[in-house]
């Protein structure tokens, strides 16, 4: 059987956490930038607050029901998200979870016997509750469609469910088949549904009645089929190993306000590349090939939200490499080819690619000087920077002004992963 | 406590069973992250006897993902000798015993203080003539326990 745990509203239940009195009330969470709406809690969806909505447009909703707004804590949110890992794998052992996005995990529960599953489900609920202090809710099915299915159907009668249902038997199965919207299957978009809803498909039990060969066919070859399957209780997707290395790394970012000097944009894809490079790093990879993107602002329509199309090029670098310096200047020639003078640029972004196992740690061994040199360097570096926080050291060509950072103006304090920000507790 | 036990296929489900959440401190190392082990295997005789320092995460955290740290504001809890400035060490996953010192959350505040059980009330405690013990009817421990105080660091 397999398990999905679900954080419910998960940042907004970060931010719940040390801020007791908003239990209750409605909580919004914003986007990188405080762009649109990312998170809402329960009571936040009943005033009608739309997810990923424009934050200005909800203002006047906002204001008039007194909901909670927070810009995105990241460094909260990711220490809580470990924390909640940490006690799923403490329950059932680091090989049985797969951490599927920063709130959610699948659970290998086989060492489960059948009669203890419902009362499994709970415990796991109720431990990771009172460790983190996050609200989840938990399917169990046979297959991981079917578990998702029981855990969106939870999180719709949070009251009389109790945030957990275990779908063991066949009529169980059933029921949650017939009440589940076709849209709502894992893997289903909204476009998917509109055309399955032409051939009169229109819950999850209509999809378990079509024949396998129709949805080879009819519904993205294999993956149809293995989500034809799971419904039907057979496994068609298995555990799959955490991915611990990347094939690619990817740093972009939203601009706190639009930039239009190509001095600025160079420091930020400097900025950028430091942190590609820091998580290429980390996984002791070294790239073979950088890219670099820059979106323009649409001229014509002047709204906040839409953007022209991305301008993007890229480099194969001479050798793999991990060092910075080494990725700093092919980057800063690539948006130097990209910037158009007079445009005005809202994102940009640095992509490394090709990226293969660092040989400079390998070549510890034999030692060949001078890339060593700087692969110990810039380990130096990684260590000094993790340990003091904001980037003490930098290089230059990352600027020191930084007017084009984030814009994050109501973000909590990071409570759990920095020493002067501690919650005072009287 | 936890007893730390493998959950095995033939185990009954328990609810005190968990897999090892401790701190594992900074014991996990490989041989590359020893400054003085180098390839060529030439070292140091005090090569032989290198281990890690003391590590205090080890001796203060049991439970790392349920633990939080906190600073003390005001003084309401100086006769236990917890002092303003002091960085308070809380465990969420202990239960709320009597006499031991928690977070509770009492309306909407989170406040440190001394839990103590009757039969007909429950009692938090400031440790501080100043301040009078709020009386509770029943302690429903999802709505007003955050965590357990285990320990404070305080400089002498």
């Amino acid at each position: 059987m397999y398990a999905i745990v679900d954080c419910n509203s998960f940042y907004c239940s970060c931010e719940r956490l040390f801020r007791p009195e908003l239990e209750h009330r409605p909580v919004i969470v914003l986007s990188n930038n405080d762009g649109c709406i990312v998170s809402r809690s329960d009571e936040a969806k009943r005033f009608g607050v739309q997810m990923a909505g424009p934050y200005f447009q909800a203002k006047p909703l906002i204001e008039k029901h007194g909901i909670a707004t927070f810009s995105s804590n990241y460094n909260l949110y990711g220490d809580l998200s470990w924390r909640v890992m940490e006690t799923l794998r403490s329950l059932v052992g680091s090989h049985n979870v797969e951490v599927y996005s920063v709130d959610e995990a699948f659970l290998d529960i086989d060492m489960v016997t059948p009669d203890q599953l419902q009362a499994f489900a709970v415990e796991i609920k109720d431990t990771v509750e009172k460790w983190t202090g996050i609200k989840v809710s938990v399917g169990v099915a046979p297959t991981k469609v079917l578990a998702k299915l029981a855990n969106g159907l939870a999180k719709k009668n949070k009251a009389a469910t109790g945030c957990v249902i275990v779908l063991d038997t066949k009529e169980k199965i059933d029921k949650a088949l017939h009440a589940t919207p076709v849209e709502d299957v894992w893997g289903i978009g909204r476009r998917y549904a509109h055309k399955l809803n032409q051939f009169a498909i229109h819950t999850a039990w209509d999809l378990t009645r079509i024949d396998i060969a129709w949805m080879k066919t009819h519904f993205g070859g294999v993956t149809g089929v293995r989500l034809a399957k799971e419904l039907r209780g057979e496994v068609a997707i298995h555990m799959r190993d955490e991915l611990v290395n990347k094939k690619m790394i990817a740093t972009t970012r939203m601009f706190g306000q639009p930039v239009a000097d190509l001095h600025s944009i160079k420091e930020a894809i400097a900025t950028y590349t430091s942190r590609a490079a820091e998580k290429l790093r980390r996984q002791n990879g070294a790239a073979n090939m950088i890219s670099v993107f820059i979106v323009p602002k649409e001229q014509s329509h002047n709204t906040y939200f839409r953007h022209g199309p991305t301008i993007s090029t890229y480099t194969t670098l001479p050798s793999a490499t991990s060092i910075t310096q080494e990725l700093i200047k092919p980057a800063i020639k690539l948006v130097e080819q990209l910037f158009e003078e007079g445009k005005i640029y809202k994102k940009a972004g640095v992509m490394l690619s090709g990226i293969v196992p660092d040989q400079a740690i390998q070549g510890n061994l034999f030692d060949t000087k001078s890339t060593n040199k700087n692969r110990l360097l810039m380990g130096m570096i990684d260590n000094i920077n993790f340990s003091m926080r904001d980037d003490v050291l930098k290089f230059a060509s990352t600027g020191t002004k930084r007017d084009w950072k984030m814009r994050q103006e109501l973000r909590s304090k990071r409570h759990t992963t920095r020493w002067e920000e501690l919650y005072e507790v009287r | 406590m936890l007893n730390i036990v493998a959950l095995s296929k033939e185990t009954p489900m328990d609810t005190d069973i968990f897999y090892e959440a401790g701190y594992r401190g900074s014991k996990g190392f490989s041989q590359w992250e020893v400054p003085t082990a180098n390839a060529t295997g030439f070292t140091a005789a005090a090569d032989d006897h290198m281990e890690r320092g003391i590590d205090l995460n080890e001796q203060l955290i049991t439970n790392k993902p349920a633990t939080f740290f906190f600073r003390m504001k005001g003084d309401a809890m100086l006769g236990a000798g917890i002092r303003p400035g002091d960085i308070l060490i809380v465990d969420r996953s202990l239960k709320p015993t009597n006499g031991k010192i928690i977070v509770a959350i009492i309306e909407g505040e989170l406040l440190v203080r001394r839990l103590q059980k009757t039969p007909d009330a429950v009692m938090l405690l400031a440790e501080n003539r100043k301040l009078s013990p709020i009386r509770l009817h029943s302690f429903n421990e999802k709505d007003l326990l955050w965590g357990v105080v285990t320990y404070t660091i305080s400089p002498v």
